[in-house]
């Protein structure tokens, strides 16, 4: 999307403070006010509810590096976590069930990427079209209820540890170098750099800008598949509507983390600190026992805050 | 440069004919529709189902129709459902407190429109994105609504103030003569002042507007405010229409108000769509969910026929544009 | 109602404040609800804020931002079993996927009390609730019975899946099963929402030229459904499920039939009271299902008190209302 309001081009360096200085302020602030917050126990938790965002925000900054969005993904979530369920509990396989999700996440991906690069639809429209289909597809197949019972091996995902470390916790941190290595260096990278900024040197070049468009929202459908079993591990059932919304949050840490939506700006570190900034600050807020309606409003003013810090330091 | 600054400003006639190209297009796709309903329902074609129909679609209309204006712009407004439900909760309590649906309609609109400004100043004067801010904005209102009205309910209105949105007059339900109304003004406002005009070359090249001379923060701030102040008008409607208020009715309201837009071919990027084309996709919206509710089709359906909706439409409309082009 | 601070202007500033409260004396009761908009579960927190105060213990509110979003009622427990209250009270947002969170908080040996929806798994010291099968029966044979016992009826549905609204819809329906003169015209959805029950209330008088009794799976959407009665100048019979103020206030005025009492307001006290009853070794109830009231104009008076002014019941009158 393009805005009306250009700003201008902003450099990587001005921007690291934006989204650093908004958690450092809100560590700092809750380690003072809040009896447990420093606390490893704590620390993990925020560190594991912080995943399955994580999972969706790495491949939301590349599809809104190519100028793109993706609305349908919390909405493809709630479907790849269903089809985890479902599948995990008819062939008590953990594997095929992660296997179903991504597939379907994957699938969904394809779709986005077929109705933005070949058939035109902007992404905003095709996607707000997919999270349509994707919401109604999980009420379909699980007739609108919780899907329970599912194997043990489902949930153990969740709960485990590896090295005395949440596996949730290492799959993002996984997650998270593989993005940083495709990004940083890889000609996909490269290319995807150039999708968002310069798409005719890309057909000069000779390569396909539609396949590579193509490839990235998959790869956002697979993520969503991926954070579809953590999120099914999470419940330890499936749920029409566990998802839902989970896009928004997902883009809202993405432009808290600098990335920005005009021209192939795209920042991965600043996207996981935006993603630890929302989870800090609803942790922190938990342990000192905000009224909830603070919290909700505490939530919009991070966003306008850490942005409106951004555009401070890019006009300087 | 000078040639898109020039086009942008004066959109030569061809454009408004390949718009009205556009609009029959997708009235054909409404009466299709109407058709297809027509055939499986026999209450369908009652008149007291048209005037329903039009009446439910004059909701989401009067959001969509603000809305409409910051899309021209290339911008966004998400915080409209939020807004809605702030307003209709202050507006309630106004009524409740002074006894005066007037001063309650005026505080409604009130707190719509500064709403509107606060956005647009964010997006102008701190030059926030329009989509991260109005999705800033939401969860602020969200949280000033449920502090607000701490899960109570306002309900029991004054009858003369519910006619607003229940009442009749010659037959017609009063929602739709303000909905055409309000479809005039906006025709007209866009196609037809030099302000309307000024907003459609901002949303086609905001570089080349502000070379030519149009104060381009001033008209975004304009235009954000009359999408709050349209969210506020519909408030209104919502507290007179269902004679109470509680703090989440504005959650289901953002996206179909959207998708009305994006149905009547309003494009994200700016400068391209009419107010007259969200009438219609909000009327292809309120359509579809009337069939699904005359034919008794499970809700489990209703989502995704609605999301296979919004993209056969959006790519008839990219369809027909590129043949006329 | 409304508060008169403005916490808003700075929500981490005046953290501090808040901190402090909650450190005083007393046990901390933490109270887990579904959302913040919905009447009903205002009068479950005012309810347990209620018992607290009058047993001397302190009660901390947790409500997922989104509305009964599942992730975060989750992470709310994590965040909570970090802060260890002296007791929990608890909502589940879905009855089956928030087990794993009850079994977080089983593991941390928090005592725990069940209310509202019952939780599909996890260890509770006491479960307090109503039989949303039994009110929704009770309350559309209230409806039947006035319409003597036949007539075109259409059923108003809530949240697809959620534990009461198929518990609700089950139970009118089997209330149409003992009455062979009621016909069912149509069994739509209203997600608990006034306006979409509003509008689907508007499309099935379209396609059902009559309509004597409506069965709405909360009072909202009976509200609702009365205006689009009401605009479309047409009489029904209506029912809502809850017994919310506004439900009192329409069958005061005898635009609404009946309300099934939901009791929030005793849920959360009695829950709150099993919760520290426990923790002060006194014996509990293991389980309190709540007998179903339907309000009607000829009992509403006790239910025409504001929240506030509202005594919570005792431990004596606990059995009375429902101990099985």
């Amino acid at each position: 999307m393009r805005e009306a309001a250009v700003a201008s081009e902003p450099n990587p360096l001005q921007r690291i403070p934006g989204v650093a200085i908004v958690l450092a302020l809100l560590i700092a602030l809750f380690s003072a006010i809040a009896p447990g917050f420093l606390s490893v126990a704590n620390l993990s938790n925020v560190l594991v509810q912080s995943t399955i965002l994580t999972m969706l925000a790495l491949p939301m900054t590349l599809i809104i590096m190519t100028e793109g969005l993706d609305l349908s993904m919390g909405a493809v979530l709630t479907l790849t976590s269903l089809c985890v369920a479902i599948v995990s509990l008819a062939t008590h396989s953990m594997l095929l069930g992660l296997g179903a999700g991504l597939l379907v996440g994957a699938a969904f991906g394809f779709m986005n990427g077929w109705l933005v690069a070949n058939v035109g639809i902007p992404p905003f429209v095709a996607t707000l079209g997919t999270l349509g289909m994707a919401q109604g597809l999980s009420l379909i197949v699980s007739d609108g209820q919780s899907v329970v019972g599912i194997p043990h091996s489902v949930r153990d995902i969740y709960s485990a540890t590896l090295l005395g470390v949440p596996v949730p916790i290492v799959m993002a941190l996984v997650t998270y170098a593989a993005f940083h290595g495709l990004l940083y260096h890889t000609r996909f990278g490269t290319y995807i750099f150039a999708l968002g900024g310069n798409r005719e040197a890309l057909r000069y070049a000779g390569l396909s800008p539609n396949r590579l468009l193509i490839a990235v929202y998959a790869i956002g459908g697979a993520m969503a598949g991926i954070a579809g079993l953590l999120m099914t591990a999470r419940m330890n059932s499936g749920h029409p509507t566990a998802g839902l919304g989970l896009e928004f949050d997902a883009i809202a840490a993405v432009a808290v983390g600098g990335t920005s939506f005009e021209r192939g700006n795209g920042w991965l570190l600043g996207t996981l600190l935006g993603v630890l900034s929302v989870g800090v600050l609803r942790n922190g807020l938990n342990l000192i026992s905000m009224p909830s309606s603070v919290q909700v409003a505490s939530v919009g003013v991070l966003v306008i805050v850490a942005l409106f810090l951004d555009g401070l330091r890019s006009r300087a | 440069m000078t040639d898109i600054s020039k086009e942008a400003m004066m959109p030569p006639r061809s454009f408004l004919s390949q718009d009205a190209i556009q609009l029959f297009h997708r009235l054909l796709a409404a009466l299709l529709i109407c058709a297809v309903l027509a055939m499986l329902s026999d209450s369908f074609l009652s008149l007291g189902n048209i005037l329903n129909v039009l009446r439910q679609a004059s909701l989401t209309f009067f959001i969509a129709s603000g809305l409409t204006l910051v899309v021209l712009t290339a911008g966004l407004d998400l915080s409209v459902g939020a807004n809605v439900a702030l307003s209709a909760c202050i507006a309630g309590t106004v009524i409740h407190k002074t006894g005066s649906p007037a001063l309650g309609i005026l505080t409604g609109l009130a707190c719509g429109g500064i709403v509107g400004l606060l956005n647009g100043v964010m997006v102008t004067a701190l030059r926030i994105p329009s989509f991260i801010a109005t999705y800033g904005m939401l969860w602020v209102l969200n949280g000033l609504t449920y502090w607000y009205m701490a899960g109570e309910t306002l309900h029991g209105f004054p009858a003369g103030f519910r006619q607003i949105g229940s009442g009749y007059l010659f037959g017609l339900p009063i929602p739709v003569y303000l909905l055409l109304v309000f479809l005039g003004i906006g025709t007209l406002f866009a196609q037809r002042t030099i302000w309307g005009q000024e907003i459609y070359a901002i949303g086609a090249n905001p570089v080349a507007a502000r070379l030519s001379g149009i104060p381009v923060a001033r008209r975004l701030l304009l235009v954000y405010a009359v999408s709050g102040t349209m969210a506020g008008l519909a408030s209104i409607i919502f507290l007179s229409r269902l004679n109470s208020a509680e703090a989440d009715i504005g959650e289901s309201l953002t996206l179909p108000a959207i998708a009305a837009v994006l149905i009547g071919g309003t494009s994200l990027f700016g400068g391209v769509g009419t107010v007259f084309g969200t009438f219609i996709g909000a009327l292809i919206l309120t359509l579809v969910l009337n069939g699904m509710n005359l034919l008794s089709v499970s809700a489990n359906w209703q989502p995704l026929v609605t999301g296979i909706i919004v993209i056969l439409a959006v790519w008839l409309d990219m369809k027909t544009r590129r043949r006329a082009q | 109602m409304k508060q008169t601070m403005g916490y808003l202007a700075l929500p981490l500033v005046m953290a501090a404040a808040f901190t402090t409260q909650a450190r005083a004396d007393g046990e901390t009761i933490a109270v887990f609800t579904k959302n913040q908009t919905n009447p009903f579960f205002q009068t479950v927190r005012v309810g347990a804020d209620n018992m607290a105060k009058t047993l001397n213990a302190k009660t901390l509110q947790y409500i997922p931002t989104k509305p009964d979003s599942i992730p975060e009622q989750l992470s709310q427990i994590e965040d909570v079993v970090v802060k260890k209250p002296s007791a929990i009270v608890f909502t589940p947002v879905d009855y089956k996927a928030m087990v794993p969170g009850v079994e977080k908080i089983n593991e941390a040996k928090i005592p725990v009390v069940n209310i509202t929806d019952r939780s599909a798994g996890g260890k509770f010291l006491s479960f307090v609730g109503a039989d949303d099968y039994s009110l929704g029966l009770e309350t559309a044979r209230f409806l039947l019975k006035t319409l003597g016992g036949k007539g075109n009826i259409v059923i108003i549905e809530g949240v697809k899946g959620s534990l009461t609204n198929v518990d609700r819809v089950r139970g009118f329906n089997d209330a149409l099963k003992e009455n062979s003169g009621a016909k069912l015209l149509a069994s739509q959805p209203g997600n608990y929402q006034r306006l979409q029950a509003l509008q689907v209330m508007e499309n099935l008088m379209q396609s059902n030229a009559q309509i004597d009794g409506v069965l709405a799976a909360n009072d909202a959407m009976a509200v609702g459904a009365i205006e689009a009665l009401d605009g479309a100048n047409r009489k029904a019979q209506v029912i809502g499920i809850n017994g919310t103020k506004e439900a009192i206030d329409a069958i005061k005025s005898g635009k609404l039939l009946a309300s099934g009492d939901y009791n929030g307001f005793a849920q959360g006290c009695l829950g709150t009271m099993m919760a520290i009853r426990s923790l002060r070794n006194q014996p509990v109830i293991a389980e309190i299902v709540l007998k179903p009231t339907v309000i009607t104009k000829d009992n509403y008076q006790p239910f025409d008190v504001p929240l506030e002014q509202r005594t919570c019941p005792t431990f004596e009158d606990a059995s009375k209302l429902g101990a099985k």
